[in-house]
């Protein structure tokens, strides 16, 4: 059997050096400190995302991507393609964890401050990602095309319609018409699954190569220590197979979650029917939705809903940036401001998430 | 005896008197009879003649003036024949004062004018200028005698010839409703009331009883006295009386029936009007109960199906030899409940087991034993899927096309239910078996693999979660080893 497999090794690595990139991996190190455990986030980020490829291909073979047919297509899967249920079930979660993991990826390279020179490209493309990721939820979350899905991506999209100068287009141009209907639909299923894999597949291979150009960052307080006296370790085997070793407890938590919590379906829905009660938006939209439910009607003379939104887009703007304008965190210097302007957004997010799940 | 002599007596002198008053003081009259006028004669019949209210209390001037021309001055304030809406607000303006009615020892209600004002009859005219109905049109201009007495146009036996001097009037009725039909008067006078009335039945109901009097709305107009849901209440108001209807020998106890009948709750309580009321069976203004040929006919104008197949059955022929009531003989009439499967079969208190038994009638009584066999069969068999399907559900399985099913055996069921008026066992086999039965199953077997699908995905984790988990371990170890060395 050795044999066979060193056979087999051999013959693959001499038509593709495959040695090569075994040493090249082998000569990667990973800096072994007190929160490596944030490194492997990243790693369980990427995982989901290639469940979620290939659990959505799989769903392409039968999913119809028409106002008409999109429901029944889904319950088709549902009930009788063998394992329909599963796949459907794995996307759907796969789909929050992978928001979930994104999210804590990018809080813990904040608050190791990773996205300091010469890594703010990193930073950005993994910003974007996340972005996008969103945008993926979002696209997504129409295409069962049932009642709740329809209500919540009009309120989406209405929000969406509030911001200032372009939103009106920008909800036309979404919904590819005036109101939520079969276009929108289509529109959706065309940026799920090519517009967005498409511009999210060019910005992971350009945040891997950067992270393989440029190693894995380590923390400020560490770069103070010589260099032979930094705790690492090999990134491969060692810490490519603690990697291996996550992505199959995380397989694990999505087939109990699956089997447990399979995704419902709910009611076909009836552009007709008025909005059910308490629409609500996926999780990881939640906390602004329910900041907006804060604002009051108007603030001087513009209305409040506009000002939260040009709030968020403000701050969403100074995240992507925060490379640009820490300047003490690119010079090795501490910068406390940073985790308290952290730990508030992981509170804010947090305490509002909850309010608007309980209201 | 003596005493109501004495009160004859005293009453025919103190109404002279008046009359002698009037006629002395009333210059109105003196001239106006003088002239041989007409209104003036009818006058002299008037409760306000006999009440010694003159002419002036409508027609404004001096009765006291001997000279004509002073008399009917505008300096007296005469304001001559009223016209239009003047008429009825001549009449309001005592009719409707309380104060003004007791001075002459009045009991009438003082809300007429109110209350004709909410009617239909108030509207404007074709012409635009007044409202369609003024008081002098059903009661008379001079003349005017109280309701009780029969020469007055609104004495019970006498609404229905005044009612109909517009509404059977078809040049006069198309003016302003076309459609409205215009032989109401020639169906009521075939009607039981209609005839009670033209015999001279004072309390037979006229079309006051039933549409109101001076507050008559559009039939359409929910607050109508005979707008759908409110006419069982209306006609129980005579009909439910057990002492004003004793003289007729009839129950008193329909509407008490009809509130509790499937009809009565769908009425009444749902508000659903599409439900019949009394007027869906025994007409409205030709209202006589169905006869015993003709029930199913009548109950067959919403009920097509079970009428029709009702008409081809066996039953059909030997009930109408044998005088039976159609549908009620099964069914009843006023308190038609909702038809249970206990309604057929053989046991007791079943309709079948009134006529058929196992001695007399073998045929008849094997068919209906068979009958509730099957239809009973459906019920426990739609009842076992829908449990099942209910539990696949709860599983949080994907199973709405059984529960669509679910629908069809209803269906079934239901058509079943029609078919059993046609009281013959092959069709309903057909409906019941072909159909029901059929269904049924496949919705168990169905229900059933959803359920066991349920537990394989259960046992399919636990094998994976253990190889994953064994996985997990190996690679763990593997990482221990290679760490060490």
């Amino acid at each position: 059997m050795k044999l066979n497999w060193e056979k087999f090794y051999g013959w693959i690595d001499e038509r593709l050096q495959l040695q090569d990139l075994v040493n090249f991996m082998g000569k990667k190190y990973v800096p072994v400190h007190r929160h490596s455990i944030w490194y492997y986030f990243g790693g369980v980020t990427l995982f989901l995302f290639i469940i979620q490829v290939l659990t959505g291909i799989l769903l392409l073979f039968y999913y119809k991507g028409s106002a008409d047919l999109a429901f029944e297509s889904i319950q088709f899967i549902m009930s009788k393609v063998q394992f329909g249920w599963l796949i459907r079930s794995i996307h759907t979660w796969s789909a929050n964890l992978f928001i979930l993991s994104a999210f804590i990826h990018m809080f813990s390279v904040y608050f190791e401050k990773s996205y300091r020179k010469p890594r703010e490209m990193t930073w950005v493309t993994g910003m974007l990602m996340l972005f996008l990721g969103l945008g993926f939820g979002f696209s997504g979350y129409l295409l069962p095309w049932n009642e709740l899905a329809f209500f919540a991506t009009k309120v989406g999209s209405d929000i969406i319609g509030a911001v200032p100068l372009v939103g009106e287009e920008l909800k036309i141009f979404m919904r590819g018409g005036e109101d939520v209907t079969g276009a929108t639909l289509s529109r959706m299923f065309g940026f799920h699954i090519a517009l967005f894999p498409a511009l999210f597949s060019i910005l992971l291979v350009i945040h891997l190569l950067i992270v393989q150009r440029q190693g894995i960052s380590q923390p400020l307080h560490l770069e103070s220590e010589a260099e032979n006296e930094i705790k690492k370790m090999p990134f491969f085997p060692n810490f490519f197979l603690r990697d291996l070793l996550l992505w199959l407890l995380v397989l694990n938590i999505l087939s109990i979650l699956a089997v447990f919590f399979p995704s419902e379906l709910g009611h076909k829905a009836d552009p007709f029917a008025s909005a059910p009660e308490g629409i609500k938006p996926e999780w990881y939209f939640l906390f602004m939705f329910q900041t907006l439910k804060y604002f009051p009607a108007h603030i001087w003379f513009v209305e409040g809903e506009i000002v939260g939104i040009i709030l968020f887009g403000f701050a969403g703007i100074l995240w992507l940036l925060v490379p640009f304008w820490d300047r003490k965190s690119s010079i090795g210097k501490k910068n406390r401001m940073i985790n308290y302007i952290g730990i508030f957004a992981v509170m804010f997010i947090i305490v509002l998430t909850i309010l608007g799940w309980i209201s | 005896m003596k005493q109501t002599l004495m009160l004859l007596l005293f009453s025919l002198l103190n109404f002279g008197s008046l009359a002698i008053y009037a006629q002395i003081e009333d210059q109105c009259l003196t001239c106006h009879e003088a002239i041989g006028d007409k209104a003036a004669e009818l006058y002299k019949t008037d409760i306000h003649f006999v009440k010694n209210i003159s002419c002036t209390a409508c027609h404004g001037g001096n009765n006291q003036l001997d000279d004509m021309e002073a008399a009917m001055s505008k300096k007296e304030g005469f304001k001559g024949v009223p016209k239009g809406d003047e008429i009825s607000e001549r009449c309001s303006s005592c009719h409707s004062k309380s104060e003004v009615m007791k001075k002459y020892n009045s009991n009438l209600p003082t809300d007429q004018i109110e209350l004709i004002q909410n009617s239909v009859h108030w509207q404007k005219s074709i012409s635009g200028n007044s409202n369609i109905l003024q008081c002098i049109n059903c009661h008379n201009a001079h003349g005017i005698v109280p309701v009780s007495n029969p020469a007055s146009p609104v004495y019970s036996l006498n609404i229905p010839a005044t009612c109909s001097k517009c509404h059977s009037n078809a040049i006069y009725m198309r003016s302003y409703n076309p459609s409205m039909p215009i032989d109401q008067y020639q169906k009521y006078l075939t009607s039981i009331h209609g005839m009670k009335n033209r015999k001279g039945d004072v309390k037979a109901a006229d079309c006051s009883d039933c549409h109101g009097s001076h507050d008559i709305r559009n039939s359409h107009d929910v607050k109508s006295k005979v707008y759908p849901i409110n006419i069982p209440k209306t006609c129980s108001e005579c009909h439910s009386n057990h002492e004003y209807m004793s003289s007729y020998n009839i129950p008193t106890d329909q509407f008490a029936k009809y509130s509790k009948s499937v009809h009565g709750v769908a009425l009444l309580e749902k508000n659903d009007l599409s439900a019949p009321a009394c007027n869906s069976c025994h007409g409205n203004h030709a209202a006589v109960p169905p006869g015993v040929q003709s029930i199913s006919k009548v109950c067959g104008t919403c009920h097509v199906l079970n009428a029709e197949l009702f008409a081809g059955s066996p039953h059909k022929k030997v009930f109408d030899e044998k005088n039976y009531p159609e549908c009620e003989t099964c069914h009843k009439n006023h308190e038609i409940v909702t038809a249970t499967n206990d309604l057929i079969g053989v046991e007791k208190g079943s309709a079948c087991s009134k006529c058929h038994d196992e001695l007399s009638n073998v045929e008849g009584y094997k068919s209906a034993r068979t009958m509730k066999q099957l239809i009973d069969s459906l019920d426990t068999r739609i009842a076992f899927a829908k449990k099942l399907v209910e539990d696949a559900e709860q599983k949080g399985m994907e199973i709405s096309e059984a529960k669509f099913k679910l629908r069809d055996a209803a269906q079934s069921k239901q058509e079943a239910r029609t078919v059993i008026h046609s009281f013959n066992l092959d069709k309903f086999n057909e409906v019941v078996k072909g159909k029901g039965l059929t269904t049924t199953s496949l919705i168990i077997v169905e229900a059933r693999e959803s359920i066991d699908d349920y537990y394989f995905r259960r046992y399919g984790l636990a094998v994976s979660v253990f190889i994953i988990t064994g996985l997990a371990i190996t690679i763990f170890l593997y990482i221990r080893k290679i760490e060490k060395s």
